[in-house]
């Protein structure tokens, strides 16, 4: 009540750019690909039922497949219908600055989700919303270290090339790696591009290309669920630490199995709330914080039972 | 104009001397190529002729080879088909997601059948509504995608239990040592190779897709030839998908796409025509092969996985123009 | 009724594509507020303008006889050349990109002319090895443009008309002129419709595909380089499908992949059509996964109305 209260008056005080100020909130988001892995949709509808339970927020959700150049496209087409702020899932970190900056120039709010764009976009954008990937690289570091006693001979599976989450995931892990736990070397890194038939593929190469395994870190679930099922092929499963990001259900279960070391528990809906208020938060002319993360913590066998089985 | 005859002759007569060199080498020459690249990724590459590799390399192999038998039907009968990516994608989820709510024997027929439906629409309008073939099988790799995606909600599908199910025969089973998907793929490649070259049905295919007016002339129902393929190509795509689904034990909505262009470009890299009424499934499964152990060898060597890219190009286009050349006799053509 | 016919045919005055972007502009206009406004306009001409671009020279190669698969490849070469070479100066990096659009379409026509392998081959190739050239030359990163400038030239506009719709329509008009006036678009057609005829009556036929080649080549890359100003950035996979979309768009515009038969007015409509059914689809909110059947299944109504109306136009169906 009391938050209703307070955005009723912020819509009073921001009357400049809403023509009236009984009309509720007009948010537009462009999401990156949603239907290429269970996450991007869980998002999706988390985020349509978070807005769907407020009354004085209408939604437009629109989807840019992956595609750069469309997703520019919907930036402009919702600058274009004047919705009172943007919410925008990158599909490219860099890409994506200049489309921005227009929004920017032309007075409509844009919180970036999920998936940080570069440096020189920080100061176009009113906020950012999503998990630390830098951090989550790193904690899958410090649980491959602490798996493998420090020393050892891995190999990682890396998401889509030229996507900010891989590459931070990715920037993470190395440094952390070489950082905390210099005996443990990481020999050979390919991307599967977040796809698991294409993990699958990618390890059965790295297991007859190396002889010797002990670990591998996928940049999430789905790949490292990929590599896993390789390895248990190829009857090598038990000596080779499987750590990923992004706890899928099927990683969770094969956690719980044993078969399966650790990952990052993240889940899209709180992803997708956080993304929600703090563009609400904007609008409402609260001070909000540039960079809003969310908690990401890491889940394996000694805490798995706090954690609910993710959906996806 | 004069320098251009003269260079003609001049490769003429080195073809004379070397006739027979130049004959065997282009009549096998895609052979001899592969063999060539075998020997020299083994000197590299320890690993690379071990039997763990090769056998790893056919396995990764047997999808795409799978789906290019029946593809190459559709091409010997004069047509194309880009829907199969998509195809697979529609089939792997619906194998998948349907194991665990109907239990895998149900999973597979109601897969096997509304595959197959999916192949009829496309032969019904190429081969009753005679429409081209490129146009309607593009237009059907994204409707077909987005049909998966409508039926998934856009999810990933998996199967819960998946140490003690029977399904996991197909991708992840041994009979005698060697993979059952390597096992499908050759069993699938010898029935189709004896049917298009050892039955009438075969013959009419070829002449359907050589000749089309003589064909019909002839007295064949070249319709139904062309539906027929398309058939075909759709079972192959439902057997992959069960060896895709089984390996996987799970699927992603888009986990078939960009496999219409690995299939094409094993066919043509193996030989056979694009133009129809021409090519054969032991073509198809060499130039298969030839794509997965070049991809493979690259890895091996440490080279990033794009460099396979450039070589693909380079390959697809002196093999077919190799192919010309002997056919008729002449490196490059005549006209201006 | 054959008037009737004729007049569906295009023989008359108007194409059926634009029949088809009239309807679907009316129907939009009355499911959004939004779509008919000066902006939204713009907006579909500003995002038609890099398929439509590629979609020119793509007509001219097919009216030819032959396809272009590797135009989303080119694309993307171009884009990564055009932003990843600025430390050189923008005028270079635009000038490199723009020459390796020629060069590979130079390289496809060439290839096709002297070894005679049939263009989607040649083609399919190339779209597999340009990626990977992409992929080498930037080591799978991306590009951004420090120079705001580079940007900013893919939003301007000269009063309510975004430079970037300007280009297109003037390249569009003049390539319609070079179609229509020209020897070289008489020949195109000759070319296409019978090569063997062409050949007797004395045409360079090897000459005239390879000047296509290097038109198409050239699009795409003026289609990468403005796409790049537009995001002021580059992605190694940017272009992926779009030989598709152009494919599917010149077809819409009635273009015979037989060769023989198309033109640059049909294209425009080809590309509009497709244009304006995303954006107002957009705008009425459809679930993408609905987006992606639906124009599946308009593109196959639209080739099975197009058959009806040229019965005898249906015999071949090789590529």
């Amino acid at each position: 009540m009391l938050k209703n209260a307070a955005i009723a008056t912020s819509v009073f005080m921001v009357t400049t750019t809403i023509a009236h100020a009984e009309d509720p909130y007009r948010i537009g988001i462009t999401q990156n690909n949603v239907g290429v892995d269970s996450y991007q949709t869980t998002y999706e509808s988390a985020f349509e039922q978070a807005a769907d339970e407020l009354d004085n927020v209408e939604v437009v959700v629109l989807d840019a497949g992956g595609d750069v150049a469309r997703q520019i496209g919907q930036v402009r087409n919702l600058i274009q219908q004047r919705v009172d702020a943007i919410i925008i899932w990158p599909t490219n970190g860099q890409a994506v600055i200049p489309v921005i900056r227009q929004a920017h120039n032309a007075g409509i709010p844009v919180v970036v989700t999920n998936s940080k764009i570069a440096e020189a976009g920080l100061e176009y954008i009113a906020a950012f919303s999503g998990p630390d990937n830098v951090q989550q690289g790193a904690s899958s570091a410090e649980m491959m270290c602490d798996a493998l006693d420090g020393e050892g001979q891995i190999v990682q599976i890396a998401g889509q090339p030229g996507y900010t989450t891989a590459m931070e995931r990715s920037q993470g892990f190395e440094e952390r790696l070489a950082e905390a736990c210099p005996g443990v070397e990481l020999v050979e890194t390919q991307p599967a591009d977040w796809n698991r038939e294409k993990a699958q593929r990618v390890m059965e190469n790295f297991l007859t290309k190396y002889d010797d395994i002990d670990g591998v870190y996928a940049g999430d679930d789905n790949m490292g669920v990929g590599a896993l099922n390789a390895a248990k092929s190829a009857d090598r499963a038990e000596e080779i630490v499987f750590i990923g990001a992004t706890n899928f259900a099927v990683g969770y279960e094969a956690i719980e199995r044993g078969e399966y070391y650790g990952s990052i528990y993240q889940s899209p809906v709180d992803d997708a709330e956080a993304a929600l208020q703090t563009a609400l938060d904007v609008l409402s002319g609260e001070e909000v914080p540039k960079m809003n993360f969310f908690e990401t913590p890491k889940i394996t066998a000694d805490n798995l039972a706090e954690f609910e089985k993710p959906v996806f | 104009m004069a320098s251009i005859e003269q260079g003609k002759q001049a490769i003429m007569l080195s073809k004379k001397h070397k006739a027979g060199l130049l004959n065997f080498l282009s009549a096998q020459g895609i052979l001899v190529f592969f063999l060539i690249c075998m020997f020299a990724f083994s000197l590299f590459s320890e690993q690379f002729l071990s039997q763990s590799n090769i056998m790893t390399v056919v396995r990764q192999a047997s999808i795409i080879g799978i789906i290019a038998v029946g593809v190459t039907v559709v091409i010997i009968g004069g047509n194309l088909d880009l829907s199969v990516g998509s195809m697979l994608s529609f089939s792997t989820v619906l194998v998948v997601d349907l194991h665990d709510k109907i239990g895998p024997a149900g999973a597979i027929i109601l897969m096997f059948v509304l595959t197959l439906i999916i192949g009829a629409v496309n032969g019904f309008l190429i081969g009753f509504m005679r429409l081209n073939s490129l146009i309607v099988t593009l237009a059907m790799l994204s409707a077909i995608q987005g049909l998966v995606l409508i039926y998934s909600g856009g999810k990933n599908v998996d199967i819960a239990n998946q140490s003690d199910t029977w399904f996991a025969f197909f991708g992840r089973g041994y009979v005698l040592g060697i993979a059952v998907p390597v096992i499908l793929f050759a069993i699938l490649a010898i029935i189709v190779q004896v049917v298009m070259s050892h039955t009438s049905y075969g013959r009419r295919i070829f002449a359907v897709g050589g000749n089309p007016a003589a064909a019909v002339y002839s007295g064949i129902r070249k319709n139904w030839c062309v539906f027929s393929t398309y058939l075909i190509s759709a079972f192959c795509v439902s057997c992959a998908a069960l060896v895709l689904g089984s390996r996987v034990m799970g699927s992603q909505n888009n986990v078939g796409q960009g496999y219409e262009l690995l299939v094409l470009a094993g066919i043509i890299l193996g030989g056979t025509s694009l133009l129809g009424g021409a090519g054969s499934i032991w073509k198809t499964i060499i130039g298969v092969l030839i794509l997965g152990f070049i991809q493979n060898g690259l890895l091996l060597l440490g080279y990033p996985y794009y460099t396979q890219w450039l070589v693909t190009w380079v390959i697809i286009i002196l093999a077919v123009w190799l192919d010309l050349a002997n056919k008729r006799k002449r490196l490059f053509t005549t006209h201006s | 009724m054959i008037n009737m016919n004729d007049f569906l045919k295009g023989s008359g005055f108007i194409q059926p594509i634009w029949i088809f972007v009239i309807v679907i502009t009316v129907f939009f206009s009355f499911m959004s507020e939004y779509f008919l406004s000066v902006g939204n306009l713009s907006n579909i001409l500003v995002q038609t303008s890099t398929i439509g671009l590629i979609a020119l020279g793509m007509t001219y190669v097919m009216i030819n006889g032959n396809i272009d698969l590797s135009v989303g490849a080119v694309l993307g070469l171009a884009a990564s050349l055009s932003v990843g070479l600025q430390d050189y100066g923008i005028t270079i990096a635009v000038i490199a990109a723009l020459a390796s659009g020629l060069v590979l379409g130079a390289i496809n026509g060439l290839i096709v002319w002297k070894t005679g392998v049939n263009a989607f081959i040649v083609t399919l190739g190339a779209m597999i090895g340009v990626r990977g050239l992409i992929f080498v030359y930037t080591e799978e990163q991306s590009f951004y443009a420090t120079n705001f400038a580079f940007s900013d030239f893919g939003t301007a506009s000269i009063g309510p008309f975004p430079v970037l719709a300007i280009i297109f329509l003037i390249c569009t008009l003049v390539m319609h002129l070079v179609l229509k006036k020209t020897g070289h678009g008489r020949n195109t057609f000759a070319v296409g419709g019978n090569p063997e005829a062409a050949l007797d009556a004395g045409i360079r036929i090897g000459r005239h595909m390879m000047i296509n080649f290097i038109i198409v080549g050239f699009f795409a890359a003026l289609a990468g380089v403005l796409l790049a100003t537009q995001m002021g950035a580059a992605t190694p996979n940017l272009g992926r499908d779009y030989e598709l979309w152009t494919i599917t768009a010149v077809v819409l515009g009635g273009t015979k992949l037989t060769g023989g038969y198309g033109s640059i007015t049909g294209t425009l409509g080809g590309v509009l059509a497709i244009g304006i059914l995303r954006n107002g689809m957009n705008l009425m909110q459809v679930p993408a996964f609905y987006v992606l059947v639906i124009l599946g299944v308009i593109l196959i109504s639209v080739l099975i109305i197009d058959q009806r109306l040229n019965v005898h136009a249906s015999k071949g169906v090789s590529i």
